[in-house]
């Protein structure tokens, strides 16, 4: 079991309230830590899991981008913050504050620790910070026509999910640029919003406490989070999958 | 998709409740008070408008018992019909339907009584109306006694009824009664059905659910059937049938080969045949329960036989006992494939096929180039995998998680984000860096390369030193050099001196600063003095801001204003006369009476002062 339900004060978007990637992980900073301490537990042994807080505010998840080379954080983020965040994390990640019009990065960009996918109209300086901190190639693309690609997308090193109503072509096309598999799905019974929902890396991922069993099934078959590898979608999980839309 | 929830319908009162509810509102919120002397267009009002609120009143609840009991011919076949098994389709229809009638009934009644009310003549007359209008209207609901008791007591079971939603996946269980229906259910849901051995333990729907591959299941347990016509069977039968014939559901049709239930497997076959019709088109599963009593192989030849015939037909036959367990998760298991399959292939083919079709695939990539993109754990992680692989229980070293230490210290937990931080030198962790500091942003200043840049400097120097960059000059030198350092001495010696007795003459003349007024005055007077040969003016007016034109001055030779310049007490007294007649018109304006002052008009009253004063005394005026 490498997937985790969770909820930040009641709120199951996870992905808004944590970055989660391969060699640190960003909670928001909430009234209670039982959130933070789920991450904590799972995680705390392997990587730094950091409360962290951007322009003051806890949807750390949607204003920052990062993998394991590197964080971008919005010109919004304080000084004060930066600095927090330089403290907190290792020196093998560089943290760098980007001026960008779009400036809830988490949900204009999306990577992993090789490729990224950002929003169409994202600037060119911004892009190249992204190639030279993130150390990704970056593409620029609209998923099931929508340029948010970091909200409607989540992907590892291993497979990604994106927006359930890509078709196929698109999921191809995005598969290929990505050299993950891809899957179209849900998270949080039925919600599209992948990458509010989600925070995954390599070997784990959360989602919020509403995601039904098909549903995290699928993110743990496509993420490959499972200590025994399984097809991504068996015959038997296909059928379930087709039921339980309604 | 609609959502069955009867638990939530509006109590109603009985006849008598609801005639007092609404009489005493009317009482309650319109006014109380109206005398006879009142205008007589206030006084029908007054009554028109409790005939008309207590109307308005009946109106409201009537109408909301109407819409909140559920539609007949709105709701799903299935409850629509299980309603009409346990409540009389006609006998619920004219229930509300007579309540609808009552509401119009009151409604017309309320407007005959308002027209009377315009023509009464007195508040006598008015008051009578307003009894007859109200009394009439109860008389009305009282009428309706039936019909809300009935309503009442249907609200009640239907808020009692099982919430079954008859879209999702369902497998219903059915047989004769006592062959181990409501035992299957307890077996594979966390139903708690009453079981006992006698006949019909079950008299209505139970509902369990159970999980399997990913999803949730419903399982209904229906009362037993009987073998006859459905014009004979009982309410609690009907029941079970409701629910065979409308919900798309597996069924599981349970028999009890050992016979137990005091039935033979003839006649549970003939039941069989008999509802066998409502079966058509849903999966179905015929259990051979009570295995741990006769199984299957033992039965006698004939009657291996007759099951034969139901395997050649094509029906699945499993042997199972809810006794034991044995049998029951392959039941389960059978059943929900069936029904899942079935499921699948009726959305398949519907509209939204393709919608669905893109969530099954996926998209595996094509190689764009050589690189390697491995995926990045940590070894840590991987050692763990690892040992979970190899099927071991990992028990992790127990740290305190923060969330642990908030539960311990509760109001006095403060969440310490600069624990974790990672610096050189531990210590610095708590020292307070202000955000900003003298209307700095103390962040701009901040060289993360500082330290290594003194090391550098310090190094450099180092090597100065080392190479003898400073003792070199000692030897070199020469009579030239020797001068012009005495002289440049001299020379700073010099300049010192001169800075330090300009500061002190400066220092004392401690002149304050002239107003803007005075200044120009002083610089015009200087820009004049300038045309004089030697100064330069432009000189002049630079330095005019800064100079003070006034003299030097002790305080004791300061004078008061009013004697500045004064010569003798003569003079002086004219001077204060001129001053005081200059400012005397000016105070005269500020002593007229205002719009805010007091002020008396007229002094002496005429009315007060005029006539003849016989008794009392005059103060009093």
């Amino acid at each position: 079991m490498a997937c985790f339900r969770a909820q930040f004060e009641g709120n199951n978007e996870v992905g808004v309230f944590s970055k989660l990637t391969n060699s640190y992980c960003l909670t928001a900073i909430g009234q209670s830590e039982n959130f933070y301490s789920l991450f904590e537990s799972e995680l705390g042994d392997s990587i730094p899991v950091v409360h962290a807080s951007i322009a003051s505010c806890s949807i750390i998840g949607r204003l920052c981008v990062g993998n394991k080379h590197g964080l971008l954080v919005p010109i919004t983020c304080s000084d004060p913050e930066l600095q927090h965040l330089r403290n907190s994390l290792p020196d093998s990640v560089k943290v760098q504050r980007v001026d960008e019009k779009l400036s809830a990065l988490g949900n204009v960009i999306c990577c992993n620790d090789y490729l990224a996918l950002a929003h169409p109209d994202l600037d060119k300086e911004t892009e190249e910070i992204v190639k030279d901190t993130l150390k990704v190639e970056v593409f620029r693309q609209t998923i099931a026509g929508h340029p948010l690609v970091g909200s409607y997308c989540q992907f590892n090193n291993k497979g990604g999910l994106v927006h359930s109503k890509t078709n196929k072509l698109a999921l191809n096309e995005l598969s290929s640029l990505l050299q993950v598999p891809l899957v179209a799905g849900t998270v949080n019974r039925g919600s599209d919003i992948i990458g509010g929902g989600l925070a995954v890396n390599d070997w784990s991922a959360f989602c919020g406490l509403t995601t039904t069993a098909p549903e995290l099934s699928v993110i743990e078959g496509v993420f490959k989070l499972n200590v025994h590898p399984v097809p991504i979608m068996g015959a038997k999980m296909r059928a379930t999958i087709v039921d339980s839309i309604s | 998709m609609t959502q069955y929830n009867f638990k939530q319908l509006p109590i109603v009162p009985n006849a008598k409740d609801f005639i007092d509810i609404v009489l005493s509102k009317t009482h309650r919120k319109t006014p109380t008070v109206v005398h006879r002397h009142f205008k007589i267009s206030r006084i029908r009002h007054f009554y028109m408008r409790k005939v008309k609120f207590t109307q308005q009143n009946y109106h409201d609840k009537l109408q909301q018992i109407v819409d909140a009991f559920p539609k007949l011919d709105a709701v799903h076949p299935f409850y629509s019909d299980l309603m009409n098994v346990l409540y009389d389709r006609d006998h619920y229809k004219i229930a509300l339907g007579q309540l609808n009638k009552a509401k119009h009934l009151v409604d017309n009644l309320a407007r005959d009584y308002t027209r009377l009310l315009k023509y009464a003549d007195s508040l006598y007359r008015c008051k009578q109306l307003k009894i007859a209008a109200l009394g009439r209207m109860s008389t009305l609901m009282k009428r309706q006694t039936k019909s809300l008791e009935y309503l009442e007591q249907v609200r009640q079971h239907l808020s009692r009824l099982p919430s079954i939603d008859p879209n999702t996946r369902t497998i219903i269980i059915s047989g004769f009664p006592n062959v181990g229906k409501s035992s299957f259910i307890n077996k594979v849901t966390r139903a708690d059905v009453d079981v006992q051995p006698y006949a019909f333990t079950t008299k209505s729907l139970f509902v369990g659910h159970m999980d399997y591959e990913y999803l949730r299941w419903q399982v209904i347990d229906t009362p037993g059937l009987l073998d006859q016509t459905l014009d004979h069977r009982s309410t609690i039968e009907m029941q079970a049938i409701t629910a065979l014939i409308h919900l798309r559901a597996g069924i599981l049709y349970i028999m009890d080969l050992s016979e137990q239930c005091g039935h033979t497997l003839e006649e549970q076959l003939k039941l069989f045949r008999n509802i066998q019709p409502v079966f058509k088109g849903k999966p179905l599963i015929i259990c051979l329960n009570k295995m741990d009593v006769l199984r299957p192989e033992d039965l006698s030849q004939e009657k291996q036989e007759v099951l034969n015939t139901l395997r050649e037909e094509g029906l699945t036959l499993i042997a199972m006992s809810t006794l034991t367990e044995e049998g029951v998760m392959e039941v389960r298991r059978e059943i929900c494939d069936l029904l899942l399959a079935e499921r699948v292939d009726y959305k398949m083919q519907g509209k939204r096929a393709g919608d669905i079709l893109n969530r099954l695939y996926v998209a595996m990539p094509q190689m764009r180039n050589d690189k390697e993109r491995p995926p990045c754990i940590p070894q840590s992680v991987l050692d763990r995998r690892a040992r979970q692989k190899d099927g071991e229980v990992e028990i992790r070293p127990k740290k305190k998680l923060l969330r642990e230490i908030e539960q311990e210290e509760r109001e006095e937990y403060a969440c310490d984000l600069r624990q974790h931080w990672k610096l050189d030198n531990d210590e610095e962790k708590y020292d307070f860096i202000p955000e900003v500091w003298n209307g700095h942003n103390v962040y701009d200043f901040v060289d993360p390369d500082i330290l290594q840049q003194l090391e550098n400097l310090e190094r450099e120097e180092g090597m100065r030193e080392q190479s003898g960059f400073y003792n070199s000059d000692s030897d070199m030198e020469d009579d030239t050099s020797r001068e012009n350092h005495i002289l440049a001495e001299k020379i700073r010696d010099k300049r010192n001196i001169l800075i330090q007795e300009r500061r002190v003459r400066k220092s004392s003349s401690n002149k304050s600063k002239l107003p803007d007024a005075v200044m120009r005055k002083a610089r015009s007077k200087s820009a004049r003095r300038s045309t004089t040969p030697g100064i330069r003016g432009e000189d002049a007016m630079d330095t005019g801001r800064s100079l003070s034109t006034g003299a030097a001055r002790s305080r004791s030779r300061s004078m008061p204003r009013n004697e500045e310049g004064v010569m003798n007490p003569v003079v002086k007294k004219a001077a204060n006369k001129r001053a005081k007649r200059n400012i005397r018109n000016m105070t005269r304006r500020v002593h007229t009476a205002g719009e805010a002052d007091r002020r008396i008009v007229v002094k002496r009253p005429k009315h007060l002062l005029a006539g003849k004063s016989k008794m009392g005394k005059s103060w009093r005026r």
